[in-house]
């Protein structure tokens, strides 16, 4: 394999996990020009949406290149995307070859996540509770949204993993947790319903892509800032929705 | 009782960067974010602002210090940003929103989701000024060319 394909292979890698993780736009793009151009290659151009790569280079020897790559699942990880960052600054910097970065980038594809699940699970209880009680300011109703946010976010893994549905098992989420936030309010675990219910739903919200949506619009990334304000708000009426179904069927 | 309300956010903000998988060394800056925009947004009132204003200022906050820290920790700003505008999100007025439509109270209903708008519109203005500012001298030519 020759220069120009390894750095066309190298920068696809890492702009498609910047991109599947939940990096910004702009990012993905400044990250894959500037490894193009630090590997030596010309008139760099890329494009990035929410759902696929184009990335156009000319080689030293005047040779054109453009590959395209689809990205289909989006998933919310942070801390690959710094790893990302790290080593694209890396290579950038001419600490590492090309080798060494792919070699790299293919780590932090295979590695598992930041986070072990059941700390996850545990992370979206503590903050539903805490949540609640910035809401509301009652210290009885912290128990039960603990215990609905608990249940929430394992229920929303279960549901995508053999669901494989990705709204639908949000407003599933939703109404699982909302109609367990009911029962134990209803069965005297706690005063306000209200925030018990909203301290349930909280982790829930999609707060990744509603920040990049503004920083991609600001950025003159119009067709991802738009794509991801319609994806956030897809996301945020199937959670209203489950809240509205449960409510329906158990409260009112 | 500010102060269990000041260590309960710092509580949430962290467990929302865990969720958010944000890596373990950097956690903790989001959480002492979450603090300074939970407390901006809840002094402000008391000195006669509107909540949705007091909503900008404290987003705007968030995003200031969420760009002065990524550019000293070099490390991408979307990990502080987005933990630090947890404290924000108008969960409380959706949940109105969605009761008040339930009990088939419109009125009610189109009042509650009108302020919800306002507030998410509110974060996202307040994030869009610490951006421009930061951005100063790199953005993109818009409408007259004056550099030929």
């Amino acid at each position: 394999m020759g220069k120009a394909e390894q750095t066309m292979e190298c920068c696809l890698l890492g702009g498609k996990l910047m991109l599947r993780y939940g990096a910004e736009t702009y990012r993905v793009e400044d990250t894959m020009t500037r490894m193009a151009q630090s590997a030596g290659m010309h008139h760099v151009s890329s494009f990035v949406t929410i759902t696929g790569i184009f990335l156009a280079f000319r080689t030293t020897e005047g040779q054109d290149l453009m590959q395209m790559i689809r990205v289909r699942e989006r998933y919310q990880d942070l801390s690959k995307v710094t790893s990302v960052n790290q080593v694209s600054r890396e290579f950038t910097h001419g600490e590492l070859t090309i080798e060494n970065t792919i070699q790299k980038l293919i780590e932090i594809e295979k590695a598992p996540m930041n986070y072990p699940l059941w700390l996850i699970y545990l992370a979206s209880g503590i903050g539903g509770a805490a949540f609640s009680y910035l809401i509301g300011g009652s210290l009885f109703d912290v128990l039960p949204a603990f215990i609905g946010g608990l249940i929430t976010t394992v229920s929303l893994v279960l549901y995508q993993k053999y669901l494989k549905v990705r709204f639908f098992s949000e407003f599933l989420a939703s109404l699982t947790g909302g109609m367990i936030a009911i029962l134990l309010v209803q069965s005297g675990f706690g005063i306000s319903i209200d925030q018990v219910i909203i301290g349930t739903l909280i982790p829930l919200v999609p707060g990744v892509p509603l920040t990049n949506s503004v920083r991609d619009l600001m950025s003159g990334d119009l067709v991802a800032g738009v794509a991801r304000g319609a994806e956030a708000g897809v996301s945020s009426l199937s959670i209203a929705a489950g809240v509205a179904v449960s409510l329906s069927i158990l409260y009112i | 009782m500010i102060w269990l309300e000041l260590l309960l956010c710092f509580i949430a903000t962290v467990a929302f960067g865990i969720i958010f998988n944000i890596p373990l060394r950097l956690v903790w800056w989001g959480g002492f974010i979450g603090v300074l925009t939970w407390f901006i947004y809840n002094v402000l009132p008391d000195f006669g602002w509107s909540k949705v204003f007091s909503a900008a200022v404290a987003a705007f906050a968030a995003a200031f210090v969420s760009h002065w820290l990524a550019r000293f920790r070099r490390v991408p700003v979307t990990t502080f940003t987005i933990p630090g505008i947890i404290p924000l999100v108008p969960g409380g007025r959706a949940y109105s929103t969605m009761l008040a439509f339930v009990e088939e109270d419109y009125f009610n209903g189109l009042q509650q989701g009108i302020e919800t708008l306002l507030q998410a519109g509110a974060i996202a203005a307040g994030l869009v000024f610490a951006l421009s500012i930061f951005s100063i001298g790199k953005g993109v030519g818009q409408r007259y060319e004056t550099n030929r």
